[in-house]
């Protein structure tokens, strides 16, 4: 079966207004196409190719990954306790930031009105790991064995400063809800390479508060809904209302799919709204999701010392370490894009003492993760991505105390790290200043790190797009440039 | 377009300001010696042609001193030289002739009055290319086609980085554009010759122009890098070289300058590297055995051999001739490799996990010529003796294996494939003195045996 099929598929059926508008358009954009160059009107002219992005052939280039795991720290990890080791903040601890290095910056209003800006160096221990001499801090002790396995981008920076506007942000490529998701993108643009999963597929760590998550973060926005995330949930269900219930067992079901299909094929005869097709595929999927799902969710199978190596809480289902270990075992069956997301990053105040807790639900699982899809040969071709939305302030929020501060967004750099699939190994990219305030070297926003991540898949960021009201969009909207220092 | 405009009427400026100097300067003049004296237009005019020989013979004279110190070269002042000299015995011909009251016919005025212009405009052009190097005027019109040393290099050449040469393609058009107007076969200035690579290695006098491995004794990386105030910084008129263009020049002298020296040795040097990405567009980055093959479209009916639902298939290349193949079923079996060989030479990622596959199946692998990725973990049949086969893969950069029967015994085989790069030997029988003593025979191949 080609994969690529099923888009291509929806774009024969036309609803009655894609039938007006593409043959109004469309015949014209031939007629002007045949105008201005006779000889390509009916070949794969690169106009036409402009015209119907959807025809274009994908992947653009040779993929280095197939997969990729997000692991989403909401909230906004502070770089400055981690990463971005700043000993000068140590040094002038209490002092006033100063005015030159905060220019004209933006703050949020929980800190804007403070009278004092004083600089609160970090009250964790900063050590060199490995050959390539990675700086982190005594809170990611197993992260930062395998620092020689991961390509840190330091010099991140976004232009929204809350949460929301910074996930949305970072997920889809805009601010303003609406948009797809980068899991519903490639999956869009790639399509499956396991019909019994979703393509995008969320995890999310359970029982954890701060900043709330929307199911908009991975919604398909405006492409099909067939590409929107589906949740695997912690617990008896992993995919809500998918079990048959009591009493019907799966023949029925299937002789109740079959009828509704043929239904279905009717009404999309009669009005062909392209949105029917993708409701049968839906109940198709799910169809097959009743056994692939409990198949995958089941870790019974998996020897102690991977759970040894993933740490206790992977045992207990709905943890970060947990859905590690499940992110895992998607990625061996396949799935294109699988997003978790781990809460409680968001630390105003009294960071020293939540970032402890923070960093230890996620450290050891993170480097088994890596290590684990490294044994098995799932890293030359999935990428792992660890970060947040924004950074965090070098000055701090509310009271500075010896023992203890808090730290306001900070848009303005952030530290994430990448391991996998054609990155580099063993490299820092980008820099701050002293202050860990201003980015120094290389800058990357959020669009350059969207657009060098669609490279590692085989995709030119400016390429892939659909049309929507009126006009084209893509991940990157008009924005974004390849990283090109990450590429191994 | 229009900043084109603007930009070509600013480089007109240094022109443009000698008019309002002398201008003003004979305006005063005639205000002071004319006043009050009833003079007539004639007179005026046969006082502007004396002040024009006066301050043209006193610029012949300071220019004569300035073209004599050694900053200007002889075949750019000759012209300017002698058209100067010219123009002022013009000048004083017109004067002593005006002086004495003969009279010009019309015509022969007009005569005069044009020579004078057309001797004016040489000078002053000649001149202007001196100080403002040579096409000064014209470089900046649009539709000028730019001299830049990128378009030396062909886009055809751009793709295959492996042959392109430094000197040929980085160093030597930069030599050509800067210092060959001099010293060439012709004009040897200073005894030094840049036309070919023997003769620039040679020098002049002064010394060797390259010292193999040390840019600092090499006459010609110090002479364009002094500072450009230096008495002998090169090239003495026009444009300096640029930073990237020296920094380049540095490097290859510094890397044993020699004549076939290919760019590709800059991936040792990421500065270099990225320079050259940014000036010269080069994409220095090591290409996989699969962006340098090329192969046919498959056609649909290529296809039909892997219509089966239990293949999970795509294309990895946009050209649709590179095939990623996975077979998704419990249990593989002959003809389902049959079928997959009908398409080998395209077959370029395979994998077969967990489908029970056994050592005869190996057998079936081993005509893959473009296979460079194969995963055939977690199937317990495959032992050292399949493993065989597969040392007939040409172009195999990684190979799974974990979760197989293997042990140290297939090593013997696994170091017949060349091209081996990565290899996955978790969860086998291999021990780690096995994994050992493989890494040093055969240290090109990263082994990853577990954690």
């Amino acid at each position: 079966m080609h994969c690529n099929n099923h888009h291509h598929q929806e774009n024969k059926n036309y609803s009655r207004r894609d039938f007006l508008t593409k043959t109004s358009l469309g015949l014209g954009a031939l007629s002007i196409g045949s105008l201005i160059s006779p000889v390509n009107a009916y070949g794969k002219s690169e106009f036409l190719n402009l015209l119907d992005s959807e025809k274009m052939k994908l992947p653009h280039f040779i993929p280095k990954a197939k997969r990729v795991i997000y692991l989403f720290q909401s909230g906004a990890p502070s770089q400055l306790d981690l990463f971005d080791y700043k000993p000068k903040l140590n040094e002038m601890f209490g002092k006033e930031v100063p005015k030159s290095i905060i220019g004209e910056q933006r703050l949020t209003g929980m800190s804007s009105g403070q009278n004092s800006f004083p600089m609160a160096g970090t009250l964790f221990q900063f050590k060199q790991h490995g050959q390539s001499g990675a700086s982190m801090s005594e809170l990611m002790p197993y992260t930062s064995k395998i620092a020689d396995d991961l390509c840190f981008i330091k010099s991140m920076y976004t232009d929204a400063i809350n949460h929301d506007p910074a996930m949305t942000m970072i997920q889809t490529g805009s601010e303003l809800p609406g948009r797809p998701s980068i899991g519903s993108w490639l999956s869009y643009g790639l399509g499956t390479d396991n019909k019994n999963l979703p393509e995008f597929v969320v995890l999310v760590t359970k029982g954890k508060n701060g900043q709330p998550l929307y199911s908009r973060l991975w919604g398909n926005g405006f492409l099909p809904s067939q590409y929107q995330g589906v949740q695997f949930r912690s617990g008896k269900d992993a995919v809500l209302y998918l079990d048959n219930p009591p009493g019907v067992t799966s023949g029925i079901r299937e002789e109740q799919l079959k009828s509704l299909k043929k239904l279905q094929n009717i009404q999309h005869a009669d009005i062909g709204d392209p949105e029917i097709l993708t409701k049968i595929s839906n109940y198709e999927m799910a169809f097959r999701m009743q056994t692939s799902v409990p198949e995958v969710m089941d870790i019974s199978d998996e020897p102690d010392y991977i759970f040894d190596l993933y740490g206790e809480d992977s045992k207990n289902p709905g943890t970060f370490a947990a859905n590690c270990l499940l992110a895992r075992k998607l990625a061996e069956k396949d799935v294109k894009f699988i997003q978790l997301y781990h809460r409680g990053w968001d630390q105003h105040g009294n960071l020293p003492r939540d970032i402890k807790t923070q960093a230890k639900e996620t450290d050891q699982a993170t480097a088994a993760l890596i290590q684990d899809l490294k044994q098995r040969g799932l890293l030359e071709d999935t990428l792992v991505i660890w970060g947040g939305e924004f950074g965090r302030t070098n000055y701090s929020q509310g009271m500075l105390k010896p023992d203890n501060y808090g730290r306001d967004h900070h848009p303005r750099c952030f530290t994430i790290f990448m391991a996998g699939a054609g990155v580099k190994k063993g490299v820092t990219i980008g820099a701050t200043d002293d202050f860990g305030y201003n980015i120094t070297e290389r800058p990357v926003h959020i669009h350059d790190f969207q657009a060098t991540l669609m490279h590692l898949l085989g995709i030119d960021h400016e390429k892939l797009t659909f049309k929507f009201q009126g006009r084209r969009y893509r991940l990157t909207d008009v924005h974004g440039k390849l990283v090109n220092e990450v590429l191994a | 377009m229009l900043s084109e405009i603007l930009d070509f009427l600013g480089s007109l400026h240094p022109l443009i300001v000698h008019l309002p100097i002398g201008i003003i300067l004979l305006t005063i003049a005639i205000d002071v010696f004319m006043r009050n004296k009833n003079n007539s237009i004639q007179r005026v005019i046969t006082m502007g042609w004396f002040f024009s020989f006066f301050s043209g013979l006193l610029a012949v004279l300071f220019g004569w001193f300035l073209g004599d110190n050694g900053y200007y070269l002889e075949s750019q002042i000759t012209i300017h030289r002698w058209s100067g000299v010219a123009l002022v015995g013009v000048f004083f011909i017109i004067w002593i002739l005006r002086y004495l009251n003969f009279r010009f016919s019309r015509s022969t005025n007009r005569s005069i009055n044009m020579t004078a212009i057309f001797l004016l405009l040489v000078t002053g052009h000649y001149g202007g290319e001196m100080t403002h190097g040579q096409n000064y005027l014209f470089e900046n019109l649009p539709y000028v086609k730019k001299k830049i040393s990128v378009m030396s290099i062909s886009e055809v050449k751009r793709s295959e980085t492996d042959s392109i040469f430094v000197y040929e393609d980085l160093v030597y058009p930069v030599f050509e554009e800067k210092c060959m107007a001099c010293h060439n076969q012709n004009q040897t200035y200073g005894g030094l010759n840049m036309s070919s690579f023997e003769s620039i290695v040679k020098g002049g006098k002064s010394g060797a122009g390259i010292q193999k491995g040390s840019p600092f004794e090499s006459l010609v990386y110090k002479r364009v890098s002094f500072p450009q105030n230096h008495p002998k910084f090169m090239p003495p008129t026009g444009v300096p070289l640029s930073y990237d263009q020296i920094a380049i020049l540095e490097w290859w002298i510094d890397n044993g300058a020699e004549r076939q020296m290919p760019v590709t040795l800059a991936r040792k040097e990421p500065k270099i590297q990225r320079l050259m990405e940014l000036q010269y567009g080069l994409d220095l980055r090591e290409k996989s055995y699969l962006e340098t093959l090329k192969l046919r479209t498959l056609s649909q009916n290529d296809l039909k051999a892997l219509e089966d639902e239990r293949y999970i298939w795509r294309f990895i290349n946009p050209e649709e001739s590179f095939l990623d193949v996975k077979f998704t079923a419990k249990k593989i079996q002959t003809p389902d490799l049959l079928n997959i060989q009908k398409v080998k030479e395209n077959v370029t990622w395979l994998n077969l996990t967990d489908c029970m596959l056994n050592d005869d199946h190996l057998n079936y692998l081993s005509a893959f010529p473009n296979l460079t990725r194969l995963k055939i973990q977690r199937n317990q049949s495959v032992t050292d003796s399949g493993i065989e086969a597969l040392k007939e893969l040409k172009n195999l950069n990684e190979l799974n294996l974990y979760g197989t029967r293997i042990s140290d015994a297939a090593f013997i085989s696994l170091g017949k494939i060349k091209s081996l790069k990565k290899l996955f030997v978790w969860n086998t029988l291999v021990t780690p003195g096995g994994i050992q003593s493989f890494i040093e025979q055969h240290p090109e191949v990263e082994v990853i045996g577990g954690l």
